[in-house]
């Protein structure tokens, strides 16, 4: 009896890693041919490359307690601005920087506004995405950037190193050091306390607007980095192409705040969160379903993965 | 009798917050409530309005027994109460606010029917024979306004009991004239008044009886005519003298010397004071005179407008809690869940919120001197966890509020500012904190200490200074004190 009701709580608490072991199994039984190769797993981690790296920033943002719904449209223009050099002849390590401090500073430039104005987060990113949005369409006269781009700036795109795409080195080292920096340094512990209590983190003396700023700048960053991967990869940038991993982001990082049982956001959890996204997508493509059945199934995914949760805390009876 | 309790009582955590309450109100009375901060007023307004339930005692409406369990069933047999934080609608206009609660009249079964509300609701106005403007949004009403709108709310049905609790905090000396003329029209149409403040005068021209509460009990009810100001604040306290023997002349030099504050705001609105090494200033007045405003103030939380800070000699440029905690003053905050400790996180955590940088180098903490330093303060103040690592909000209030005191303590201050740091915490921890801070002093610190109970700032302190209205008054010697001065200072215009 005891030993069943720990089993149950161990599901309770970790019921989101569970469910990413069946599908795993699901897959693995019923095209153990197709899915469960060594091949297709690296290519998995190669897929969910960008996913991780733009949803580690959002989780960020996350964990002061705000959102960014800007890293969708930061991603393509970051992708465009990487390209466009490309094509422009800078050297390719310019390429791939560039875009990544500009929108570091349009990051600082949300948090500004919304710890200066007080003006919700939702309502500045949202209005930002919509600016980038335009510029992007401005500054690429609404056409995809592929003409002329030099081999060398798809390398890191295409090429692996040991066996292992260097997308998955870049995601991975980035997990780690963001691992790190949440956990163990401290200015990962003042953007925890600023989540769990901003009033609390004022009255403790810690500069809550300058670490939520630092919030937005490193998460618009990460964004602008995953464009630069996503055109490495493709080859090309399309004025538009990041938009959609801005709500994959965001399904990534609320997954991840159920795969521990104390709900904050949290960096393996977002890791786990976007793995499991990417597996069933991989794992559908493989079995044939339709993209709109994906869809279908990844959102119910989430909503039952939230409700677990939730159960499991014990705030719902 | 309108309203009688027979032995009332509610206890929260084992203590009374209401013990043996006999309480009656008649028709058309206009019945006075006084008592120190805690004395049990608000509980007896939270049962009479069905907010609380009872753990004892009967209540009687026209003699006949009732239950109240929930605020409907107060307002269906006709009490009210207006609250010192009003309850209307920002955004909505007067006859929107009116019937937030109520049913909405209805065309053809379904439409809101809003010219036969506005014509309800006029008719009301007229029989109250005020005037009041009902088609702006609350947001730009002035504060009478919006005590009127309430109070013609509660007379949209049939209101027997209209309970107000320090309708006048928020008025100015004309705006308050005006509200005097709508509750006596009230009372000669037979509504009975259970007007709860501080403020004496108020309760002297208004009232025809007056109940004192002292620490969850009644101690009387007198008629108004027969009894004088002194007498009434006699009755409220204990008539407590403080037996510390006079300690002056054994402090320090000036730690801290705040002069002519003022917040932005404009809650504190002239504040002075000083303590010294060596020395315990209490400061004590009545809810909303700015106590807890005055201390955020000066720690730098709450913006200031004007006025000067000296912290041990320097002069406080910019003040942000962050400057204040590095020269070396400290904020224990009365909303202890709210302001001082964050839920979500360990025990260790919080201890070393503050100091978080002091054990990083190169931006990585040194986890294990802060679990070395927090195992320390876990001894040292003896609090009671399963270990650093515990979520701080499993412990008990008065561990709480202990790692609030270690988080403070460890970024070694000389000024604690502390504002009713024994609140919900049990009697043991309660007497530790009193004992930590004469420590403190005694080891040269300063710290200002701020209760809303008398006798608990009579007890520790060693000079109180009155604050009123957000301004300081009288600074008294703690040489013999009776609580009875203190609050006469209070009280005094």
């Amino acid at each position: 009896m005891i030993k069943k009701n720990k089993l149950s709580d161990l599901f309770r608490a970790y019921g989101t890693i569970f469910a990413g072991i069946i599908i795993v199994i699901s897959f693995s039984i019923l095209r153990p041919d197709a899915f469960f190769t060594v091949g297709n797993l690296i290519n998995i981690t190669r897929q969910i490359s960008l996913l991780v790296v733009i949803a580690l920033g959002a989780t960020l943002v996350m964990c002061v307690d705000e959102f960014d719904l800007s890293v969708g449209a930061l991603a393509s223009l970051g992708g465009v601005i990487a390209a466009k050099m490309a094509v422009a002849g800078f050297p390719i390590i310019l390429c791939f920087a560039a875009p990544v401090v500009i929108c570091f500073g349009i990051g600082l430039a949300n948090g500004w506004i919304v710890t200066r104005f007080k003006v919700l987060s939702f309502i500045t990113t949202l209005a930002m995405s919509t600016i980038l949005g335009g510029f992007t369409f401005w500054f690429t006269g609404g056409a995809t950037v592929f003409q002329n781009i030099p081999r060398e700036f798809t390398f890191a795109g295409s090429k692996s190193m040991l066996g292992i795409p260097i997308l998955s080195i870049i995601m991975l080292l980035l997990t780690v050091v963001f691992w790190f920096v949440m956990r163990h340094t401290a200015f990962g512990r003042k953007l925890y306390a600023i989540g769990g209590n901003e009033a609390a983190s004022r009255v403790a003396g810690i500069n809550v607007k300058k670490y939520k700023n630092l919030a937005f700048a490193i998460c618009a960053a990460l964004a602008a980095l995953t464009g630069v991967m996503m055109a490495s990869r493709l080859g090309s940038a399309h004025p538009t192409g990041g938009d959609g991993l801005f709500l994959q982001a965001y399904a990534a990082a609320f997954l991840g705040r159920t795969v521990f049982k104390e709900g904050v956001p949290n960096i393996w959890g977002t890791f786990a969160g976007a793995a499991i996204l990417g597996i069933l997508a991989n794992g559908l493509t493989i079995l044939q379903v339709p993209t709109f059945m994906q869809d279908l199934l990844t959102g119910c995914i989430i909503i039952l993965a939230v409700i677990v949760q939730k159960i499991g805390r014990g705030d719902i009876k | 009798m309108l309203l009688e309790t027979r032995q009332l009582n509610k206890q929260f955590g084992g203590m009374y917050a209401l013990k043996d309450i006999d309480f009656e109100i008649a028709e058309g009375e206009i019945h006075g409530l006084v008592g120190e901060n805690g004395a049990g007023k608000s509980t007896l307004i939270k049962i009479l309005t069905g907010v609380y339930s009872l753990d004892g005692g009967e209540i009687f409406w026209n003699g006949e027994r009732v239950e109240l369990h929930n605020p409907r069933q107060s307002r269906r047999i006709g009490i009210n109460v207006i609250h010192q934080d009003r309850n209307l609608v920002p955004a909505f206009n007067g006859i929107e606010n009116i019937y937030l609660g109520l049913e909405y009249e209805k065309k053809a079964g379904f439409a809101v029917d809003w010219a036969k509300m506005k014509k309800r609701v006029e008719e009301v106005v007229a029989k109250l024979g005020v005037e009041i403007d009902l088609e702006s949004p609350a947001a730009e009403l002035t504060p009478p306004q919006r005590t009127l709108l309430e109070i013609v709310r509660a007379m949209m049905t049939d209101c027997r009991l209209l309970i107000l609790d320090e309708p006048t905090a928020a008025l100015t000396d004309r705006e308050a004239e005006l509200l005097f003329e709508t509750i006596a029209r009230l009372q000669a149409g037979g509504t009975a008044i259970l007007y709860v403040t501080h403020r004496m005068d108020e309760v002297f021209r208004l009232t025809n009886r007056i109940t004192v509460f002292k620490n969850g009990r009644k101690v009387n009810t007198v008629q108004t005519a027969d009894v004088d100001k002194d007498r009434i604040i006699s009755m409220m306290t204990d008539n407590w003298t403080s037996e510390r023997i006079d300690s002056s002349g054994g402090f320090g030099r000036t730690m801290l010397s705040v002069k002519n504050i003022k917040s932005r705001d404009g809650i504190v609105k002239d504040a002075s004071l000083e303590v010294h090494a060596g020395e315990i200033l209490g400061i004590f007045g009545l809810g909303g005179s700015g106590r807890t405003e005055l201390l955020e103030c000066i720690y730098g939380y709450r913006p200031k407008a004007e006025g000067s800070i000296v912290l041990d000699g320097k002069q406080i440029e910019r003040s942000s809690p962050e400057n204040s905690i590095k020269n070396g003053m400290v904020l224990i905050c009365e909303d202890r869940r709210g302001m001082a400790l964050v839920g979500s996180l360990s025990v260790k955590q919080n201890t070393v919120l503050s100091t978080i940088d002091s054990y990083a180098s190169f931006g990585i903490v040194n986890e294990a001197r802060e679990k070395e330093d927090t195992l320390k303060k876990i001894s040292s103040l003896n609090i009671k966890t399963e270990g650093p690592d515990q979520t701080v909000l499993q412990l008990s209030g008065g561990n709480q509020q202990k790692v609030v005191f270690a988080k403070a303590l460890l970024s070694e201050p000389k000024v604690l500012l502390c504002d009713e740091p024994t609140q919900a915490v049990d009697v043991m921890t309660r007497f530790e904190i009193h004992k930590l801070l004469r420590k403190k002093a005694e080891e040269g610190n300063a710290v200002v200490f701020v209760s809303s109970d008398l006798k608990e700032v009579l007890e520790v302190a060693d000079n109180i200074q009155i604050i009123a209205n957000g301004c300081t008054r009288e600074l008294l010697g703690n040489n013999g004190l009776t609580a009875e001065q203190v609050l006469a200072c209070c009280y005094s215009d």
